[in-house]
């Protein structure tokens, strides 16, 4: 198994990154030629999730989650958290990557990555800025 | 110009690297899983939060922790990396018999702006008698005091040192001397604001999210515990932003403020021509 991570300072409060060049970057320096890549957010208010890389479609996302998990509801979570010491503001981070998920898949086959022509891998940002880390594990074997 | 009043650098990162330091720090401030920030995302909340200066509070805990969790020099060091960014206190412990030194010194050699002291959490009456020499210095360098007032989640803290009536013996005897009641010493903010309308010394921050979310504590806090009014027409010139950042929520809080309903005018205050107005200029 083959594990790096990719770090990120996101700028926003809400932003989708396409980070599709580093997991391949990645999937070729683990020399691993078939298997599984996996892409996988450490944080609960971030998401993985593959899609088309467009503006539109990056607006109508995001469009779509807030009306799911808009901002100015009571929500149960905003209270101060004894085990971090401070207030927990981001119950709406939550809920949107819950609808994202937090990590994908891809087949690696003669050491690229298989996916369709329209589907790059989006990192989610739905707390930022923040400092965030996406563990990228390739599994397999390195023989053609 | 937008100003945060109250942010403790406890975190950032050029003044951490030492992993006992760091620990000491997460314990005795109780915060925790908040890691260490680069000051690239320091700039990226103050962008988000639409914030030009943060004013860097040092936390002098010496005569019951041992140390400074943050002191003078590491606070002088932060502004040098963003002078254009950073306002720095200086912090002392009244306790300590070199206080009055380390004031001068923090004053004349490192150019502080002003001091920040923590009652509860140095255990003193802030019209005890041994401030005197701390105060007497800070109306001769024309430095305004941010004090702690009214809850504090740190620990080995007393609330009685912190009560707003607490302060009125200092507002009454140094009329001259700024005085700052940080998180609008909340829960008594009744408290706070009768001393505010009394003596025109006296400010206070907005660094107060104990309950709820920003949007909802600020609106109980400023439109039902006081009314939004009593701000907007009669302490308007006595109230800063202040986040309480890294305990409290930065960005969420400038956007609630902006939210509460005062004029436009009043906001700009808020915002920044007070904390201007407390600090004696930004030169």
């Amino acid at each position: 198994m083959f594990v790096k991570t990719i770090r990120i300072l996101t700028k926003r409060y809400n932003e989708f990154d396409v980070i599709t060049p580093q997991v391949e970057e990645i999937a070729a320096q683990s020399g691993i030629q078939n298997g599984l890549v996996t892409v996988l957010t450490k944080h609960t208010t971030t998401g993985i999730t593959v899609n088309e890389a467009l503006e539109c479609l990056e607006s109508d996302i995001e469009t779509a989650l807030s009306l799911f998990a808009p901002e100015d509801r009571p929500y149960s979570h905003a209270r101060m958290l004894r085990d971090y010491g401070s207030t927990a503001g981001n119950p709406t981070g939550h809920l949107k990557a819950l609808v994202t998920g937090n990590h994908c898949h891809f087949p690696l086959q003669d050491g690229k990555l298989v996916r369709g022509g329209a589907q790059d891998v989006y990192f989610c940002e739905f707390d930022g800025p923040a400092q965030r880390s996406i563990l990228v594990i390739v599994e397999g074997s390195g023989q053609p | 110009m937008f100003i945060d009043i109250h942010v403790h650098p406890a975190f950032f990162e050029p003044i951490n690297g030492d992993l006992a330091r760091e620990e000491l720090r997460h314990r005795e401030l109780d915060i925790h899983k908040n890691g260490t920030a680069p000051l690239e995302h320091i700039f990226n909340q103050m962008a988000c939060a639409g914030l030009d200066k943060l004013c860097l509070l040092p936390q002098d805990y010496t005569s019951t922790v041992g140390c400074a969790l943050v002191d003078n020099e590491e606070i002088r060091r932060l502004v040098d990396l963003a002078p254009d960014r950073f306002i720095g206190f200086a912090g002392v412990d009244p306790a300590d018999p070199v206080a009055p030194d380390r004031l001068e010194d923090a004053f004349s050699r490192l150019k502080l702006k002003g001091l920040k002291l923590h009652p509860g959490r140095q255990h003193f009456m802030p019209g005890d008698p041994r401030l005197e020499p701390i105060y007497q210095i800070c109306e001769r360098f024309d430095k305004p005091v941010l004090f702690h007032a009214g809850l504090s989640w740190e620990p080995d803290t007393f609330t009685q040192y912190c009560r707003p009536d607490a302060f009125e013996p200092v507002a009454a005897a140094h009329p001259g001397l700024r005085i700052c009641l940080g998180h609008f010493g909340w829960p008594w903010v009744r408290e706070a604001a009768m001393l505010m309308v009394k003596y025109p010394n006296v400010y206070a921050d907005t660094g107060a999210l104990y309950f709820d979310c920003a949007r909802e504590f600020y609106a109980q806090t400023f439109t039902k515990d006081i009314p939004l009014t009593w701000i907007d027409r009669s302490l308007r010139h006595q109230v800063m932003f202040g986040s309480n950042n890294p305990r409290f929520e930065q960005i969420r809080m400038a956007q609630a403020l902006g939210e509460l309903g005062f004029r436009d005018s009043t906001l700009e205050l808020i915002r920044g021509e007070n904390a201007i107005a407390f600090l004696g200029g930004l030169d």
